[in-house]
């Protein structure tokens, strides 16, 4: 018995190493190759770097702007999530606790909309941005996001409100906080693990968005990483070890973040999801 | 007048969300389906209302239905491929008494990518590592046509979309498994149920409003499906295995831009997902009420 | 877990503070760098082109027109060049096009400009300094009705690449027939060499195919082809000949052609994996580059064994216009003028390594150039036919199909009528 159940250990091991290895494959192949010249790549994809050098991404990181570009995605990340989360968190604990026909009507329009595909809008989307003036603006845009993605976390606000005792804001309210110093003081720490749901999916999304900033920022000096990266594929769209070095550097910060928070990341997506 | 306070309070807390809800989403999209309704090509200045007659054109419109098939094999393929190896990695993973962090980590990682980024890697290892691996090693299975042929390109793109999915799902499977009380578990053991029959019977039940949640998300997102086919075929060979997503973008962007057309057709196909959204959540939450 | 909210929430608060001040702190230090008795006049451009593979090249010419401009008309500009990859290009231009936000100047093919003069999109550059510079068979390519509406950039006589030295150890010469070409392709096979390079990943790759195939047959034998097929009342069966070059093409080419770019083919022809690519002289930068030892040269491609038909194309690609509404209309002419300037033109022209299309551009061409010419000088060579936008997609797209197999011949005419009919509407 033990020795079977030994061997059907080792197979599960076995099945998932070569799982990861396949996970991690194109990742692997790309940071292998990105250290090569491109003579190199083209003769033997598989070999191993003759050495390890830096050439590709010094010349890539330069290309890019890589710290102008980084910052601009983390500002533009930063607000947008910010303001998602102001917004959809006093409102989704509103409408949870309201009661009312009008409740029910602007949840239902906040939440009929999630389906829209991106397509359909982008155009009218644009004339807006000229009509208010915040083309070129990361700060226009972050409000773009915020009003893109209220939907999704006010539906999740709101069914993560339902969870929780009513009891606790009625004290506030007892101790004489107005519905502000409830929110904040009260239910916004309440909220945190949804909220951490959501800051992690939306900063996902929004680093990793790429149309709507491609057609709002049309000023270099404000391009995210991803615009930065695609625009140096156009410049070199036959040189694989430039394009994978600069897929390593544009990935590479979010590697980064992930090691770092790993555990709040993937509690935050499961909690949240679940409950929500 | 109770009520009008708490709907005045309300409103008070609703209305930030709803400015920018209504400026960038709502506007536009009412404003675009104005735009179904014209002849507008989107580079003219002027343009013609035209009535229903671009979503009469939608109904004849061949190319757009076979992209409507083409999402419906993906959808349905990557709901069953992506639920399936997502809990079956989320059940093990979940058995392990060592390094359950780790491939936890591992696996979770590609979500974390661009899937343009991704799709770009994937390409890398379609266009040129496969081909080495079938000249240079021997490995003849491996010497596809993977972008060419659109029932291998078919499998390249199911490859690079679960890949870029499956660990989202698995994260979300591992938590609803941690949810299942062990003593529900030992009990089926103590039965004598043999681990198949413990999954099924006992902890499958338990995991219900997990599947709910995953197919849900593979559905929705799986009708929208655009990055991955664009960044490894383009949608090719000829319209072989472009989404609807594709179709849509292309009729605004390339060729005749008739943006229009192009917006009644995005109208068609959100009415498309919302039918299909409602049905599934309807038929799970009554299976789930039932279990 | 609290820290990681209140970490993450001072990050956000520090970094939306950045943002906010960024604009504010950073114009003062631009302005103290003027320090001349009369301060210049401030003014902004703003240009986008679909050629991010030349960037740098024009990044430095936009330098030197600020340069000039300060110089000259103590004007300080500001320009913004904006160049998307060439996939997004045509959406974005459009959301600007469409947002009454366009561009002070911006490219387009040359075979669009039909389109976006009706739309109200070009400027008419007749009366400009830099329209007698420009070469007559090339302003032909970018007027209507005598009207100069952009300035041409990237303009070639094209037709097959194919490479000197393989013809030579090979011992064939250039074909001026379809059995001269099937010949060629014979002798190269025997001698152990590949003729064709395919690359077909992208769909305008083969459809340059049909670019040549159907403007040499039309030229060369059914002028009014075109024209009647506007007024639907024409068929592809008409030019059925064009699948003659194709078919052959198709059966001795490369491997694995829908796995391969544009820009890995080139790369892969410049080794000497293949003797001959249809491709257009715009890829000679990836061919030098890869192989600077390459004997590079181009012939016209047959269509059936009347020589009439084996002609080189003419066309003007990219193309530079000058927006109507350009809030800075006389710099915006200054800037178009400017490209096609007497002193600095010909060094931008030939680091880009575009072909010499105006009087400027007084360097020595690449021996392929000169080939190419060669044809031109001799007659062999038409206009590219203008057609709607959705057609030559569509033929891209089928032939696609058609190298795959998943449609006939008659399935490729039949498709192609209607789509030019419902182009036509």
């Amino acid at each position: 018995m033990t020795k079977r159940l030994r061997l059907t250990q080792i197979l599960v091991y076995l099945f998932l190493t070569i799982a990861a290895f396949f996970c991690l494959l194109p990742i692997l192949m790309a940071i292998m190759n990105s250290f090569k010249t491109n003579g190199e790549l083209l003769t033997d994809v598989m070999a191993l770097p003759k050495g390890l050098s830096f050439d590709n991404y010094i010349r890539t990181f330069n290309k890019m702007h890589y710290m102008r570009s980084l910052l601009n995605t983390v500002i533009l990340s930063g607000l947008s999530v910010t303001l998602m989360v102001l917004f959809s968190a006093l409102a989704g604990w509103r409408l949870c606790r309201t009661k009312t026909k009008l409740s029910a009507f602007i949840l239902g329009l906040f939440i009929f909309s999630m389906l829209i595909p991106f397509s359909s809008i982008m155009i009218p989307l644009y004339k807006v941005v000229l009509a208010l003036g915040i083309k070129n603006s990361l700060v226009g845009l972050s409000f773009i996001y915020a009003g893109l993605g209220v939907s999704m976390a006010i539906f999740l606000y709101h069914g993560f409100v339902k969870g929780i005792p009513i009891e606790l804001e009625e004290a506030a309210a007892i101790d004489g906080c107005n519905a502000f110093q409830t929110f904040f003081l009260v239910v916004l720490p309440m909220l945190k693990p949804v909220t951490i749901t959501i800051v992690i999916t939306n900063v996902l999304w929004i680093w990793n968005d790429f149309l709507l900033p491609l057609i709002v920022i049309s000023d270099n000096k404000k391009y995210t990483l991803l615009l930065s990266t695609n625009t140096l594929f156009g410049q070199y769209s036959s040189d694989w070890t430039a394009i994978l070095s600069a897929l390593i550097l544009a990935a590479l910060p979010v590697i980064i973040f992930y090691s770092f928070f790993q555990k709040q990341i993937l509690e935050g997506i499961s909690e949240g999801s679940l409950k929500g | 007048m109770k009520n009008f306070k708490a709907n005045a309070s309300l409103m008070l807390f609703v209305t930030p969300a709803l400015i920018v809800y209504f400026i960038f989403k709502l506007m536009p999209a009412v404003s675009g389906l104005y735009y179904a309704m014209t002849d507008w090509n989107g580079i003219n200045k002027t343009f013609v209302f035209v009535g229903l007659s671009n979503f009469i054109e939608v109904l004849k419109d061949s190319y757009f239905w076979d992209s409507v098939l083409f999402t419906f094999k993906y959808v349905i393929v990557m709901v069953f491929v992506t639920n399936v190896i997502a809990l079956l990695l989320a059940v093990v993973i979940e058995n392990l008494h060592r390094a359950k962090g780790l491939f936890r980590t591992l696996f979770y990682m590609p979500n974390m990518i661009s899937m343009i980024i991704g799709g770009y890697m994937w390409m890398f290892i379609f266009t040129k590592v496969m081909y080495y691996l079938a000249d240079n090693w021997g490995w003849t299975f491996l010497d596809k046509s993977w972008i060419g042929d659109p029932k291998y390109a078919f499998i390249a793109i199911i490859v690079v979309a679960t890949w870029g999915a499956v660990g989202y799902l698995m994260i979300i499977y591992m938590a609803a498994l941690q949810g299942v009380p062990a003593a529900l578990k030992e009990a089926a053991l103590l039965d004598g149920a043999n681990p198949w029959q413990q999954f099924w019977h006992v902890i499958f039940p338990m995991i219900r409003h997990a599947v709910t949640i995953c197919v849900f998300w593979t559905l929705n997102s799986g009708f929208q499906v655009f990055d991955v086919i664009y960044s490894l075929t383009g949608g090719g060979p000829g319209r072989a295995t472009q989404s609807t997503a594709m179709n849509i973008f292309e009729e605004a962007f390339r060729g005749n831009v008739r943006y229009g057309y192009a917006t009644a057709k995005s109208t068609v196909l959100f009415a498309i997902v919302l039918v299909i959204t409602i049905i599934q959540i309807r038929a799970m939450q009554k299976k789930e009420q039932e279990a | 877990m609290k820290k990681f909210l209140v970490l993450s929430l001072i990050v956000c608060l520090v970094l939306s503070l950045v943002a906010c001040s960024n604009d504010a702190v950073s114009d003062p230090t631009e302005t103290t760098e003027v320090g001349s008795t009369e301060s210049p006049r401030v003014a902004e451009l703003n240009i986008m082109m679909s050629i991010p593979q030349y960037m740098d090249q024009w990044d430095t010419y936009v330098k030197q027109f600020e340069a000039k401009m300060l110089a000259e008309e103590n004007i300080k500009v500001k320009v913004n060049l904006e160049m998307p990859s060439s996939d997004q290009y045509e959406s974005v231009l459009q959301a600007r096009l469409t947002g009454g936000d366009a561009p002070d100047l911006y490219t387009l093919h040359s075979n669009n400009i039909a389109t976006y003069d009706k739309a109200g999109n070009l400027t008419d550059l007749s009366a400009e300094p830099l329209a007698d510079k420009i070469y007559d068979n090339v302003r032909e390519t970018v007027s209507i009705e005598g009207r100069l509406l952009g300035v041409p950039l990237e303009s070639q006589a094209w037709g097959v690449l194919y490479n000197k030295e393989i013809f030579a150890a090979a011992g064939v010469e250039i074909p001026k027939t379809l059995d001269d070409l099937k010949n060629i392709t014979e002798v190269l096979k025997e001698k152990g060499y590949t003729p064709f390079m395919l690359a077909y990943q992208e769909q305008w790759v083969p459809q340059l195919m049909t670019a040549l195939t159907l403007g040499g047959k039309v030229s060369g034998e059914i002028p009014d082809w075109v024209d009647r097929m506007y007024a639907d009342n024409g068929s592809y069966e008409e030019v059925i000949d064009i699948f003659g070059p194709i078919d052959l093409i198709m059966a001795n080419g490369t491997d694995r052609a829908m796995e391969m770019g544009s820009e890995s083919g080139a790369a892969e022809f410049a080794m000497g994996k293949a003797a001959m690519f249809v491709q257009g002289t715009w890829a000679s930068g990836t061919i030098m580059t890869t192989n600077p030892d390459m004997k590079l040269g181009v012939f016209a491609l047959p269509v059936n064994n009347n020589e009439a038909c084996t002609l080189v194309n003419l066309s003007t690609s990219t193309t530079l216009a000058v927006h109507p509404d350009a809030k800075e209309m006389d710099l915006a002419l200054k800037f178009a003028n400017y490209v096609l300037d007497d002193q600095d033109s010909a060094g931008l022209f030939q680091a880009c390594s575009f072909n010499p299309l105006a009087t400027v551009h007084n360097y020595e061409p690449a021996s392929w150039v000169a080939d190419a010419s060669a044809f031109v000088a001799e007659g062999k060579a038409y206009k590219d036919l203008v057609l709607p936008s959705a057609v030559t997609d569509e033929q891209g797209k089928l032939l696609q199909e058609y190298y795959v197999k998943t449609i006939t011949k008659e399935d490729f005419v039949k498709r192609m009528d209607e789509v030019f009919k419902s182009s036509n509407k």
